[in-house]
């Protein structure tokens, strides 16, 4: 990773202060870091009880579609590629650029959340798994709804940030550390669904 | 700024890096559908844990860009990271869902 380029950004009117980094970028980083504590509970409530036997109904490893999920997975993943694109469109100046790939990470992140409510459609309408069936299906739901939840509240603040670019002038270099916020709050929202998908799904089905 | 900061991976680079997500994404599927045949077990977990971490790292270090950022960010990331990890895995020994060998 030696060839790089050096950016003059558009954007960062915050102003650094004795850490070497703005406030308001900071105040990001320390609440991505208590999202940790937040999503690590949610993931090791559904590890507790996702194998635990003596409850009636389906478990959700048994109805997983691991196919179907990889796609989704990988939607996701490509939604982070859009974002720094746009991050990078816009330290370049390019507005369309920023517009376009801003609406691209968006519209991934609306792919992903279609995903996620088709199968929790299949999941009750087909196999009878609702939030109250057992403890599994309660932390399933929990952890990934959760988790949908943030990614929803992602493609607001994308689709917010994608309505102002379309205004005469574009992002300004105020909008710029916005856009940037955004961008690590859409990566963080990624690598807990790279998380789940390990630990929730591929390593939740018991071997053949 | 920073020149560190300054400093960021060019279009090129995000997109190679997207290829290499990409391509361990689907060797993570392919491990799946293995050790359904295989029953790898143990091996399968380390595997598939491996491959989720060195994701979690290239899109934190590269896409965040935490790699070109200051300490302060960098260190608060990372002990958050570890703290949850640590007192996750505490609390599920605890409770007997992950067996600790020493």
């Amino acid at each position: 990773m030696s060839d790089v380029v050096h950016e003059t950004p558009v954007a960062h009117h915050d102003e650094h202060e004795s850490t070497g980094i703005g406030n308001r970028k900071l105040g990001m980083w320390v609440f991505l870091s208590s999202e940790f504590m937040f999503f690590g509970a949610l993931i090791a409530t559904y590890l507790l009880y996702s194998n635990r036997g003596g409850f009636e109904g389906t478990y959700p490893s048994e109805i997983y579609d691991i196919p179907f999920t990889s796609v989704s997975s990988f939607v996701l993943l490509m939604s982070s590629l859009t974002m720094v694109l746009a991050h990078n469109a816009l330290s370049k100046g390019d507005q369309n650029g920023t517009r376009t790939w801003l609406f691209a990470t968006a519209a991934l992140g609306a792919v992903f959340l279609g995903g996620q409510v088709f199968e929790f459609t299949e999941f009750i309408v087909q196999s009878d798994m609702t939030l109250s069936t057992n403890p599994a299906a309660s932390a399933f739901y929990l952890l990934t709804g959760f988790h949908g939840t943030h990614v929803a509240v992602g493609v607001i603040m994308l689709l917010s940030l994608w309505g102002i670019s379309r205004r005469k002038g574009g992002l300004s270099e105020e909008h710029g550390m916005n856009l940037e916020l955004v961008g690590l709050y859409w990566h963080f929202v990624d690598i807990i669904w790279i998380v789940i998908f390990t630990v929730v799904y591929l390593l939740s089905v018991p071997s053949a | 700024m920073t020149a560190e900061q300054d400093t960021h991976p060019s279009p090129a680079q995000y997109w190679k890096i997207a290829a290499l997500l990409a391509i361990l994404t689907t060797f993570e599927v392919a491990m799946f559908y293995v050790d359904r045949e295989l029953g790898l077990g143990g091996l399968n977990a380390l595997i598939l844990i491996s491959l989720a971490l060195l994701k979690f790292v290239i899109v934190v270090g590269w896409y965040m860009h935490l790699r070109f950022e200051s300490a302060i960010p960098n260190r608060f990331f990372t002990a958050g990271a570890i703290l949850a990890l640590a007192l996750y895995l505490v609390v599920l020994s605890a409770l007997g869902v992950v067996v600790i060998r020493g």
